[in-house]
């Protein structure tokens, strides 16, 4: 089984080019977060400008546009000054109660519309460099810790453009592609490893079942730790001005959805993750049935993928418990996915077990 | 159970309300438990040992201790991970012990080397299991008697529930609320009709969901408890070109269940005809093993019939239920000694151990107690590609391109006779004395010849051996059955929402029959219910135009989903 080389240098480069991509994207992000405090009626007249036809390099991105026409004509009626801030709040509340096309009405600025095209260039980019990953090694690319953690960005990132078609939290963009900028550099630098065979154990056919099932959910939980940390800021803020304290950053929690509208997102994006990780984590039983004679073995792998689970279950029963709701349930969340960070840093790095495949010395 | 709080004795026990409240388990949450108010210090005999239990099983049972049982399991796994566990690494532990002497026995009385098989960590999964139980048991109950009543009548103001909806019908109000009973009776709504209402529910799977999802649980913890009784696991090292039978004595390690004898093991036996690896030979990745093939033949039972297989990692042999997997392999050099006297004592193969994997170098030593006139052991290492790094031997590649045995040799008494068992691997010097031998690497052929006339040592050559894995397990597939209803369970209660949906016609100030519509979402934490009752509103506010239109204005109505 000949490594192709050349389609795994061309896997790098893609996925180089994907980074800076999404590094520019984050820098737009900012630069309207920054600057981005213009009028309505400003945007609505750059929306509506021909570039969208330049800018529109895939569907996803294509859509996102559409969206956001969409989003401009319908905030024409009560644009000028406070209405702009009545509208919104009425989008939210029509949000929360989650009628059809009652996504959040903030008007989307140019700025967000390139960081949005850059992301989703990056992101084709990022799915060709998976996808030539795998063809280099005639297999599903994620047999080492390398192939792992760009297949799970990948489907944080796919996720993450999802949302923003569904839902359309433009402003949530900074925090979604930080996070993936950073593990993205991370991985091509520091835990870099060369196209390679796999070693035995890890030849069956259950790698791709299990580590499939754990990529989606970890790429998801991902998406959801980051909604948690924003509600959490966003709660905050609701709080203060409830209690008619001064806030900083106001202008910032008036764009991103409201704070009831993150949680439920958020929790959304946790029911969808935790069965696709209960399979995963069956799967990996089976698998270890087959391969090592038992399905559960406490190794430190299984050991913090049993405790992940434990934590999302108490996250997920939190949200239904008074006085654990909102915060509270946040904070597990977060925990949650903190174990699943150090499963896969902590313990592929530093503790020896079974599941050594992180290909570094 | 250092009860504080009064307990509220209530006298009949009263059960969870079924009200909204009650959250997605159904256990009742701190606004719906009455609180326990205190009562005056005045009557504190009105409530007795059964008071006491009530209150207990009360606690146990609700939500918050569930949360905090599920989190102190989470805590509790945490050493395991951390920690080297006897169960999987009982070198590890010992390794443990020499480097950290003061600590390890502390750790120890903590069963923290065994956290997995530790009382307080059954402590609290059998707590959480009760409190588990005592949540989804009564709540079988009382699903399967709610599956048999209608849903309530319709509340007299629709406008106040959280969703509503009103429009005006042509029909009079008799058969605006039969088209709407036709609309919810073929999306498979419960109904219940009255004077002037319509009551439908709809979504009893998510409960039944939730059940089957907490009762699959405690069925994977009695898989896992069968398992534990009923199964046994062994590993045995296997040398090229020899047999073993599965009998208790001829096993490296036994672990049996609670249950098991010694005569419940299957009778098979299994010899190791041959066994090859391949590696990586070039690149980077240079030496990562590629594939290992144990090519064995074996029978069932003595005189049963011998069958052939190709033994490889991910492909275990099933014999009977039991299953036998390859989980290492190593080199056992092969040595011929001969004594003092000239007489052969010793010619055997020995399995070496690795100690890295990227050359497979390999330690082992040579115990020949059989020696005249003293005993000798030697001590060493088996280098299967062996090159000279600046003076040092080492291993650079795993496959056996160039053996070499490097052994320091000892003479006096191995200590085999008396004191506590020996390990195979290890050598006890205690009573031997290192020979001034040079130290040279052997190849295949060469010998050392020990001073003094002790006798000689000669490399002869090397097989390969694997380690194998025997595994019986007879709770493997109830634990798939329970794992897989879980998951269903999980499914179903995540993505089905319980939800009642109201109707009421009458007719309006204007002589037209008015339609008032309104729903209740009883378990929808992700939302999304609101979605589903636009669309069922505007559903029936297309069935309320008459017969003519229902038929193709329903199959043509987006947004009325139902599942």
């Amino acid at each position: 089984m000949p490594d192709n080389q050349g389609l795994s240098h061309l896997s790098d480069h893609f996925l180089i080019v994907a980074v800076v991509l999404y590094s520019l994207a984050v820098v737009a992000f900012a630069a309207d977060f920054a600057f981005g405090r213009r009028s309505p009626v400003v945007t609505r007249a750059k929306a509506e400008m021909p570039d969208r036809v330049r800018a529109g390099i895939t569907a996803g991105a294509a859509g996102a546009a559409e969206g956001s026409t969409a989003e401009s004509g319908a905030t024409e009626g009560g644009a000028a000054g406070s209405g702009d801030t009545e509208s919104r709040a009425a989008g939210n509340r029509a949000a929360g109660e989650g009628g059809p096309g009652s996504q959040s009405r903030a008007p989307v600025s140019h700025l967000v519309r390139i960081a949005l095209t850059l992301t989703t260039a990056g992101l084709a980019l990022h799915i060709a460099g998976v996808i030539t990953r795998g063809l280099a090694v005639h297999r599903v690319p994620w047999g080492d810790m390398y192939e792992f953690v760009i297949s799970v960005s990948c489907v944080a990132v796919l996720f993450f453009v999802g949302l923003m078609i569904k839902y359309r939290p433009y402003y949530l963009g900074l925090f979604f592609m930080a996070p993936i900028v950073i593990i993205l550099g991370l991985a091509q630098t520091v835990i870099y490893t060369p196209a390679g065979p796999l070693v035995p154990a890890l030849n069956s056919y259950w790698l791709a079942i299990h580590v499939t099932a754990m990529t989606l959910a970890s790429g998801t939980f991902m998406v959801g730790a980051v909604l948690a940390i924003v509600y959490l800021f966003a709660e905050r803020h609701t709080r203060r001005v409830a209690a008619g304290l001064s806030t900083r950053y106001g202008e910032v929690f008036r764009l991103l959805p409201s704070a009831q509208r993150l949680d439920q997102i958020a929790y959304r994006t946790v029911v969808f993750a935790f069965p696709i990780w209960t399979f995963g984590i069956m799967a990996g039983a089976i698998w270890a049935d087959q391969a090592w004679g038992r399905y559960w073995g406490w190794d430190p792998t299984e050991t913090w993928a049993f405790i992940t689970w434990v934590v999302y279950a108490c996250f997920l029963h939190a949200r239904v418990t008074a006085g654990w709701r909102g915060r509270r349930a946040a904070y597990i969340q977060l925990v949650g996915f903190a174990c699943l960070l150090f499963n896969l840093l902590g313990v592929s790095l530093f503790i020896t077990g079974l599941h050594s495949y992180a290909g570094l010395s | 159970m250092t009860g504080l709080r009064v307990p509220p004795g209530q006298p009949n026990g009263a059960p969870a309300q079924d009200g909204a409240q009650a959250g997605a388990d159904g256990r009742t949450d701190e606004t719906a438990a009455p609180g326990a108010p205190s009562r005056p210090a005045g009557q504190p005999g009105s409530f007795g040992l059964l008071g006491w239990a009530r209150w207990g099983w009360r606690q146990l049972t609700s939500m918050r201790t569930a949360l905090v049982l599920l989190f102190l399991l989470a805590v509790a796994s945490v050493p395991g991970s951390l920690l080297p566990q006897q169960g999987i690494d009982p070198s590890a532990v010992q390794q443990y012990y020499l480097s950290h002497p003061a600590l390890a026995p502390w750790l120890a009385r903590l069963s923290l080397f065994n956290v997995f098989a530790a009382p307080w960590f059954a402590a609290i999964y059998l707590l959480l299991f009760l409190s588990l139980a005592g949540c989804v048991i009564p709540r079988s109950v009382r699903l399967a008697r709610s599956a048999r009543t209608p849903p309530p009548p319709a509340p007299r103001n629709l406008a106040r529930l959280p969703q509503s909806a009103r429009h005006e019908s042509t029909l009079d109000p008799a058969a605006a609320l039969d088209a709407a009973a036709g609309v919810l009776r073929r999306r498979k709504f419960r109904l219940r009709t009255g004077d002037g209402w319509v009551s439908a529910e709809k979504g009893y799977r998510r409960e039944l969901g939730n059940l089957v999802f907490h009762l699959a649980l405690l069925a994977l913890l009695c898989s896992v408890a069968l398992g534990g009784l009923f199964g046994y696991k062994a590993n045995r090292l296997l040398v090229t070109g020899t047999s073993f039978a599965n009998t208790v004595t001829a096993l490296d390690e036994f672990h049996p269940g609670r249950l098991v004898s010694s005569s419940d093991l299957q009778p098979f036996s299994m010899t190791l005809n041959r066994f090859t690896a391949s590696y990586v030979t070039s690149g980077p990745s240079r030496g990562q093993p590629l594939s290992f093939n144990a090519y064995v033949s074996y029978t069932a039972q003595p005189g049963g019939a011998v069958r052939h297989d190709n033994l490889r990692v991910n492909h275990p042999i099933n014999v009977d239920g039991v299953r036998v997997f390859i989980i290492g392999h190593g080199y056992a050099p092969v040595f011929r000694v001969t004594d003092g006297t000239g007489k052969v004592v010793f010619d055997q193969p020995v399995p070496f151990i690795a100690v890295n994997t990227s050359g497979l170098t390999s330690q082992g030593v040579v115990k020949v107690p059989d020696a005249h006139p003293d005993q000798l052991g030697f001590a060493g290492v088996f280098l299967p590609t062996a090159v000279d790094v600046g003076g040092v031997l080492e291993s650079e590649f795993p496959a056996p391109l160039n053996p070499r045995v490097s052994m320091i040799s000892y003479r006096g008494n191995l200590g085999m006779d008396s004191g506590p068992p020996q390990s195979v691997y290890t050598l006890n010097t205690a009573g031997l004395t290192q020979l001034p031998v040079a130290p040279r690497p052997l190849a295949i052929g060469q010998s050392i010849k020990l001073p003094g006339g002790a006798g000689t040592l000669t490399f002869t050559g090397y097989r390969q051996w694997i380690s194998l894995a025997i595994t019986y397990d007879p709770g493997q597939l109830p634990a798939l059955i329970a794992g897989l209803a879980a998951l269903a369970g999980l499914l179903l209660s995540f993505f089905v929402r319980r939800r009642r949906v109201f109707v009421r016609a009458y007719p309006g100030p204007d002589g037209r029959t008015v339609v008032d519509v309104g729903g209740l979402a009883r378990s929808d934490p992700a939302g999304g219910f609101g979605e589903e009752f636009t669309g069922l509103a505007r559903v029936l506010e297309t069935a309320s135009r008459g017969p003519a239109t229902e038929t193709p204005s329903l199959t043509t109505t987006p947004g009325g989903k139902s599942d």
